[in-house]
């Protein structure tokens, strides 16, 4: 299994880098694992609250992909501020060695 | 009409200082109290409960969101069987095959550790996987009402839906009244039990239940694993070492959680949506002109949701000293959470006694509450409604109460905001 390192943007504009840790699970996973700010996760992955909303830059989006429909649906409705484009729910962002430098900003809820 | 639940914004004529909500007239149209709250006492101590009401949008969030303070193990264990614990516990030792302690209604570490199982059970993606299986069932309940061209739809339709549903996904056979005898007595359970009779018939049901389930338990840890929910909890390893399987507490008490939590809920949402086409024809209308928009169809199940929320409170006991809302709590003290007032605060919601299902923030809303403790089965729940919107408005017209409006009643509980008896008249769609 690869290792790699990803870096949230938090809301106050300070950064959280996780460094050297193990491509698996997902990117909420890893930032709920160390509480970042504003990965709040209440439904822990289901694709349903939308309490784990993050943007990614526009030198990511085609790495990360865009969101799936559910996902969409779930963006349209519950958060605040949904970025077609830019948004997507961390909970359904699967960590892989193609994301190692990732960098998200974590979306206010 | 609809606006019989509505305060229209009148907080007058709530006298704080005597008003209850253990009042049966207050608990069936609760939403002048909850007004007078926000205004003059968010906070309020509620004497005949003996419980703080926290009413304000803000101040349910500083709550929900901090489960170590305000704790849900000690909330519940307080509210437990009430003024009868310990004869309680003996029934359900002696014929219930033990008291088993509850494995949700925890705190972290302890809740984290089996809530991580359930959090994949219903998610978005596997709900809709469901789909099919609960329009077939909604379109033979719907298509049994219409062979008769009335019916009491929380009985008829609400809740065997929703206990076909679910029992489904469990992997059990039970009829729909059984389900909802069962979960009628666990509400009494965390209720506030009028007298012994109570305690009496609701400890009698809820032996029934746990001798239930621990038999469809010991049937599955003997056998291998199968297609159903009771089996993979039976058969879940967990990520701790010292624990790696559930305990027998753990599955008799999920069991008892996955069976009744989201079928009263689910089923008095359902009564609810009835209720709506039956006062709003207008609302309906809307709907029906779009039915194939999924977008129009969520948002009004989500506003629906908003509106009246099936869930009245859920209580958290405080573990120190905090202020609320200004105001200073004891650590000891025994909170109820008021989703619908938080769902009616306007400085959350714009009007928020008009059903507005192109509000900007529908979705947030409290009725599946946030945090650690957010409703498990919020997308099943949602699932289900959409399809019942669906399958009820391409098939039914003329829906109508076949009882006047101001005789509608509301079960008597603090724990859910329920039309006791819900009997509409309508006609096949041409
Ligand atoms: C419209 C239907 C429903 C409503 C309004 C509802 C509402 C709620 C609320 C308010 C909570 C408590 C949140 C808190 O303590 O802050 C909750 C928790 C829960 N619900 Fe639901 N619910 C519904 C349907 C369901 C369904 C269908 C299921 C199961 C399949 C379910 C299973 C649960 C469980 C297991 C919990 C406990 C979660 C925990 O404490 O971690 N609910 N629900
Ligand atoms: S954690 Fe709930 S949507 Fe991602």
């Amino acid at each position: 299994m690869s290792i790699i390192s990803v870096t949230f943007v938090q809301k106050d504009g300070s950064e959280r880098l996780l460094a050297g840790i193990p491509a698996t699970g997902t990117l909420m996973e890893a930032g709920r694992s160390v509480g970042v700010d504003g990965i709040l996760a209440d439904c822990g992955g289901a694709c349903d609250c939308g309490t784990c909303h993050v943007y990614v830059p526009p030198e990511w989006t085609k790495r990360v992909g865009p969101p799936n429909d559910i996902e969409t649906d779930t963006l349209d409705l519950m958060v605040q501020n949904f970025e077609p484009g830019r948004s997507r729910l961390s909970c359904q962002i699967r960590l892989s060695s193609e994301l190692d430098g990732l960098r998200v900003t974590v979306a206010t809820t | 009409m609809i606006q019989n639940n509505s305060t229209e914004a009148s907080a007058d004529g709530i006298d704080l200082s005597t008003a209850s909500l253990a009042d049966p007239e207050i608990l069936a149209h609760p939403n002048a109290f909850y007004a007078a709250m926000r205004k003059d006492d968010a906070v309020h101590y509620d004497k005949n409960l003996d419980m703080y009401l926290i009413s304000r949008y803000e101040d349910l969030q500083t709550v929900l969101r901090d489960p170590i303070t305000f704790s849900v193990k000690k909330g519940f264990a307080e509210q437990y069987a009430k003024g009868f614990l310990k004869e309680y516990k003996e029934i359900l030792e002696r014929d219930g095959g033990g008291f088993f302690v509850n494995a949700i209604m925890t705190d972290p570490p302890e809740h984290t550790r089996v809530r991580r199982l359930l959090d994949s059970a219903f998610t978005a993606h596997r709900v809709k996987t469901l789909q099919p299986e609960i329009t077939n069932i909604a379109v033979d309940l719907v298509e049994k009402l219409l062979a008769k061209g009335e019916g009491e739809v929380f009985s008829e339709f609400a809740m065997p839906m929703t206990s076909r549903i679910i029992c489904k996904q469990l992997g059990v056979d039970l009829p729909s009244a059984t389900v909802q005898r069962w979960a009628l007595a666990l509400t009494q359970q965390i209720s506030r039990m009028q007298s012994r009779e109570d305690m009496l018939r609701a400890a009698k049901d809820v032996c029934d239940l746990q001798n239930f389930l621990l038999a469809e338990i010991k049937d599955r840890q003997n056998s291998p694993p199968r297609e159903d929910m009771i089996s993979d909890l039976v058969h879940a390893r967990l990520d701790d070492a010292d624990q790696p399987t559930l305990g027998l507490d753990e599955l008799v008490t999920l069991g008892v959680a996955l069976l009744v939590a989201g079928n009263e809920t689910t089923a008095t949402a359902l009564t609810t949506m009835f209720y709506i086409f039956a006062t709003r024809p207008d609302i309906a209308a809307t709907l029906r002109a779009s039915l194939d928009d999924d977008r129009v169809v969520t948002r009004f199940v989500e506003e629906l949701l908003r509106f009246d929320p099936p869930v009245r409170g859920i209580t958290r006991m405080t573990t120190k000293d905090v202020e609320v809302g200004g105001v200073a709590l004891p650590k000891g003290a025994h909170l109820l959470l008021l989703y619908a007032s938080a769902n009616d605060d306007d400085s959350e919601f714009d009007s928020p006694r008009e059903f507005d299902m192109n509000r900007p923030n529908i979705g947030r809303h409290v009725s599946f509450g946030a945090g650690i403790h957010r409703c498990v089965g919020a997308a099943l729940a949602r699932m289900e409604l959409k399809v019942a919107v669906r399958e009820v408005l391409s098939r039914m017209d003329n829906i109508q109460l076949a009882i006047p409006n101001d005789e509608i009643t509301y079960l008597p509980t603090v724990a859910t905001h329920t039309i006791a008896r819900l009997p509409l008249t309508f006609t096949r769609r041409g």
